[in-house]
């Protein structure tokens, strides 16, 4: 590429400024590398999915409907309906209540549980004669499909509690009459989850509750399905093809591609955000250690060109100056970006279950290229201006002293009441404004990150805390033989399992409360079912929460509106919103079996997924038999948590476990590491960007060093006039920073959230208070002393007796 | 005996096993004496220089002034001692661009702790001395080559120094203004400073000081004093 000359000239300047080439390599090295592993993990979040949906054939829409109100023909027509590019259906579909029967004679051991029994939440089944089909395209994980009366075939991919029974359990279908049992002969998977199971077609009626009416199910692909807004253009216009109620409920593929990825989804804004800190920063740095060379290196470029360099020539001289560093540094980052990727992205996926992961090639191409294309171009704009200096004006430049700049700076310092080491170096940033602005942007960005980081790690932990409600209910009491999704079902036992106690539910929680109440230190307690209900208007279950009595110091964080006051009355999170698009003040139909309340949204409680929380009452009037499968507790203060579980286990016996409420996220932990990773990179590039900016001036001011020494400098003095040159910089840069990382944590923090599908309650906004404030305003110091005291040793240390004797 | 600077055995390599810059010299300078040091160019004139300033350590041999050794003092240590014993000039003033006059004079005052009322007064007590009070606020950039020397000079006698060390203060200037310079030199030597002048100019050091050392290819050739008010002995090498 560059040959003879330039090429002696291009490592001439590098062996000379070797730590600005040690530098621009290490900040392309972070910089890239965190840039590799921020994209990997954003794009590893959607693909799994994306690959899936486009194998399975997803259904972009899976629509209920009234088949008493639409004739097949009407339906098989809505294929044809320009939006429409692929339709299948009708499928008969029906919501039933299961048990599970316990497998007879089976002893439990090691290697071979035992079906001990229990109920599932209600399920939707579909009648559907083949696995294949130009929508939702099944796979089958193992089994085969069901083709014979009595056979289902359950979703494995689900989340529901039926995913994990295995092939030969049968379901006792209760709401059905004639209670008919169903054996399970197959797990498949549906991409969008469109049903809990699937028996053969002539099945689905035997499995109706006495007077339900008919349902179907119709799975649509269409042209335009990239967001929620065309989803729903998409799906009026199927409504509209077919009589008034047809369609009774859909379910966009968005729920549940937001499902599969939204563990990762949150990662996205604040990798973003830590991706261009990081670009910018890098530009910024290389701009200032090639601008500077050019700057040091008048004189020289002048000499090059009067030997006969061309522009071209001098421009190759000085770009490659930083372009072979910046190379080597980016390689070298794509290298630690995978090598980094690799553990985060194999926990990600073994934790979330989204599959094998790698960073894909595309990024590991992608990211170093458009690194390097930034990086060129700061690189080629001041050396443009070394090509075209003149050869005469070059060395006259070079030559001449610099006066003014400076000087007013220098005299009102001087009259501080400061050491004089201390005044000198402060002054110094005033002679080369552009290398201090480069230098204040860099720190700020830095110290922005540190604030912005601080705040997001607060603010999570308190999402952990919010979202396990450990704070508030720091104990809790499982009842293994209440109902609901949550305790109550056992079906799988391996041996030394909790027993299912011999008494009946109400007498059981009955002596349950007779405990807490005896127990000293409970400070308050409630009883709650964790159930699933259907809502009107949606084809998925919808987990609800109900409690016995007072729960409002249970610790749900309120978004919006008030915690419920009365039966009628439910609180819902976010992700049930966007579910079903009501919004608070709303009211919807809670369904389960034959049952229906109504009951209107008094508040948006923060809560991840979709959620309902309600009164006793509430939930009991669909669910009549409803029991409490749990007990929160709150402890009086002072009380101890470990003795006071101690005691209450004893004093309840084994059959009831006693838990200590633990906070519990590996999705947090990841994230908070992710961006205390991120952080520590980012401040490091800062401080190599004022290590640059320091080594960048010694040799500048070389010949004023050694005057000092000559009248008397001791080392120390002379570190702390070097730190003195970018402390200044760096406080200044720390008071910006503060409400410039608060800013971004306000824009950051809101994202994440969106992305996760949750509101946010003001409180996890407001983190920052004023001793935190004061700490993080003196982060640019810390970065600027941090960057500078090498550089300032090195300073003191150099001997620069010479110099006092040449000119 | 009462010497301000004893040198014995000094030898300076820049490179290891190349030629030394300074070879094994012995020096002695009595308190009260003006020195010239002469030869070529490249003869280690100004190496010696700085290693009686302690800006340089020598290779081997042993630099004593004012009665502490100044070879073993630690970095911190010579600089200390720099700024509170020694008071240095150079051929090409180094002057601190950024800083005024009055700055200028002041630096090694401040860096040393004095008091700010007691290093103004100090200040502008030599600044007067030296012509060139009016200057006090001006940058050195805006001053003539005679001036700028006289701001060093006032700059190197700030902190009352034992001991002033010149490195060719004259060799920028013209001649006329040299000989300001130098008659400035002999009436600060009258009023007991003692002090090493390194020179190219054979008339400089024959007429403001009394004692002349040669030095070639590193070695003292000679050292003469002139004149019978000195008790040291004169003598000639060969
Ligand atoms: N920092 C240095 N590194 C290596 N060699 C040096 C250094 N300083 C001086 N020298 C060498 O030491 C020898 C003495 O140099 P010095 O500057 O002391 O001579 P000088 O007598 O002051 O010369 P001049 O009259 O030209 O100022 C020379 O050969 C010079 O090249
Ligand atoms: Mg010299």
């Amino acid at each position: 590429m560059i040959r003879g000359p330039v090429s002696r000239a291009v490592r001439g300047g590098l062996t000379r400024r070797r730590v600005q080439t040690i530098v621009i390599g290490l900040v392309l090295l972070i910089s890239t590398g965190a840039s590799v592993l921020a994209l990997a993990i954003v794009v590893d979040s959607n693909a799994p999915f994306d690959h899936a949906f486009a194998a399975q054939h997803g259904a972009d829409e899976v629509a209920s409907i009234d088949s008493a109100k639409a004739t097949a023909a009407q339906l098989a027509a809505t294929s044809k309906l320009p939006v429409v590019t692929a339709a299948s259906g009708p499928f008969a579909e029906v919501t039933v209540a299961a048990d599970i029967s316990a497998t007879p004679g089976c002893t439990p051991g090691p290697g071979n549980p035992c079906l001990i029994g229990g109920s599932l939440p209600p399920m939707t089944l579909v009648g559907r004669a083949t696995l294949g089909g130009q929508v939702d395209d099944l796979t089958l994980q193992s089994g085969h499909w069901a083709t014979k009366p009595g056979q289902v075939v359950l979703d494995g991919s689900g989340s529901g509690p039926e995913v994990g029974l295995p092939l030969g359990a049968r379901l006792v279908i209760t709401s059905a009459p004639g209670k008919p049992t169903l054996t399970v002969v197959g797990i498949a998977s549906s991409i969008t989850g469109s049903a809990a199971g699937w028996v053969a077609p002539s099945e689905i009626f035997g499995l109706s509750p006495r007077g339900a009416p008919a349902s179907a199910q119709m799975l649509y692909r269409f042209k335009a399905a990239g967001s929620s807004a065309e989803l729903t253009a998409d799906m009026a216009a199927v409504a509209r093809a077919l009589p008034v109620g047809a369609v009774s409920g859909s379910q966009s593929y968005l729920a549940a591609k937001a499902q599969e990825s939204g563990n990762i989804a949150p990662f996205v804004p604040f990798l973003f955000a830590f991706g261009v800190i990081g670009m910018v920063m890098s530009v910024l740095i290389v701009a200032n250690v090639v601008s500077s060379a050019v700057v040091a290196g008048y004189r020289r470029i002048g000499i090059l060109k009067s030997i006969g360099f061309t522009p071209g020539q001098v421009l190759a001289a000085y770009t490659g100056q930083a372009a072979i560093p910046a190379v080597v540094g980016c390689l070298g980052g794509v290298l630690a970006g995978n090598l980094v990727a690799a553990p985060v992205l194999a926990q990600t996926a073994s934790a979330y279950g989204v599959g094998a992961l790698a960073v894909p090639v595309w990024v590991d191409v992608t990211v170093p290229g458009v690194m390097l294309c930034l990086v060129g171009a700061a690189a080629v704009l001041p050396a443009l201006r070394a090509g075209r200096l003149s050869a005469v004006q070059a060395i006259a430049t070079g030559r001449a002293p610099r006066t003014g700049r400076g000087h007013i700076a220098h005299r009102l310092l001087g009259r501080l009441a400061l050491p004089r080491p201390v005044t000198i170096g402060l002054a110094a940033p005033f002679a080369r404004p552009a290398r201090t602005a480069v230098t204040l942007v860099a720190v700020l960005l830095g110290a922005a990150t540190v604030t912005l980081a601080v705040g997001l790690s607060t603010s999570l932990n308190m999402v952990v805390t919010a979202l396990s409600h450990a704070k508030a209910q720091p104990v809790q009491v499982f009842d293994p033989a209440g109902s609901g999704a949550g305790g109550g079902l056992v079906h799988i036992k391996g041996p030394g399992g909790p027993q299912p106690p011999a008494i009946s539910p109400a007498a059981a929680q009955r002596a349950i409360e007779a405990a807490l109440r005896a127990q000293p230190g409970t400070l308050h307690y409630v009883a709650e079912a964790d159930q699933q209900v259907s809502v009107a208007g949606l084809s998925q279950q919808v987990p609800v929460t109900a409690f016995r009595g007072d729960a409002s110091w249970t610790g749900y964080d309120m978004v919006t509106g008030h915690w419920y006051t009365g039966p009628g009355q439910v609180d819902v999170s976010a992700g049930f919103l966007t579910l079903t698009g009501d919004s608070v003040g709303g009211t919807i139909t809670i369904l389960s079996g034959s049952r229906q309340v109504t009951a209107r949204i008094v508040g948006e409680v923060f809560q991840g997924g979709p959620q309902l929380i309600t009164d006793w009452q509430t939930l009991a009037a669909v669910q009549p038999g409803l029991a409490a499968n749990k007990f929160d507790l709150g402890l009086r203060p002072g009380t101890s948590e470990a003795a006071y579980i101690q005691g209450l286990q004893s004093r309840l016996g084994q059959q009831y476990p006693v838990v200590s409420n633990q906070r519990n996220s590996t999705v947090v932990d990841l994230m908070i590491g992710l961006i205390g990773t991120l952080t520590l990179l980012l401040t490091i590039v800062a401080g190599l960007g004022v290590l640059n900016t320091v080594v960048l001036h010694t040799r500048e001011r070389v010949h004023d060093l050694g005057v000092f020494k000559a009248v008397g400098m001791t080392p120390r003095q002379t570190i702390a006039m070097v730190v003195c040159w970018v402390a200044g910089i760096g406080l200044i840069a720390g008071l910006i920073a503060v409400p410039a990382g608060i800013f971004l944590h306000g824009v950051v923090l809101p994202a994440m959230a969106n992305a996760a599908d949750v509101g946010l309650p003001s409180n996890l906004l407001n983190v920052y208070h004023p001793v935190e404030i004061a700490v993080l305003a003196l982060a640019g110091l810390a970065i600027a002393v941090a960057g500078s005291l090498l550089p300032a040793s090195w300073a003191a240390a150099t001997r620069t007796a010479s110099v006092l004797h040449a000119e | 005996m009462d010497a301000l600077i004893q040198l014995s055995d000094v030898t300076k390599r820049y490179d290891a096993g190349g030629h030394p810059a300074v070879d094994r010299v012995s020096l002695t300078v009595a308190p009260g004496e003006a020195v010239a040091v002469m030869g070529p160019s490249g003869s280690g004139k100004s190496t010696l220089l700085n290693l009686i300033a302690g800006l340089d350590r020598p290779t081997s041999g042993t630099v004593t002034v004012a009665g502490q050794r100044i070879d073993t003092l630690s970095e911190t240590g010579v600089a200390r001692f720099r700024r509170q014993r020694i008071g240095m000039i150079f051929q090409f003033f180094n002057l601190l661009d950024d800083l005024t006059v009055a700055d200028n004079v002041l630096l090694p005052a401040q860096l040393s702790g004095l008091r700010a009322a007691q290093a103004r007064a100090r200040t502008a007590e030599l600044l007067a001395a030296l012509r060139i009070d009016r200057h006090a606020d001006a940058f050195p950039a805006r001053l003539s080559g005679g001036e700028r020397q006289r701001v060093a000079i006032a700059r190197a006698l700030v902190n009352r120094p034992v001991l002033l060390l010149a490195d060719e203060p004259t060799g920028a200037l013209d001649t006329a203004t040299g000989e300001e310079i130098g008659e400035l030199l002999r009436d600060l030597n009258s009023s007991g400073q003692t002090m090493v002048l390194v020179t190219h100019n054979p008339d400089l050091a024959a007429r403001y000081a009394r004692r002349t050392v040669h030095i070639v290819d590193g070695q003292v050739r000679s050292d003469v004093v002139i004149g019978s008010s000195t008790d040291l002995a004169g003598q000639v090498l060969p």
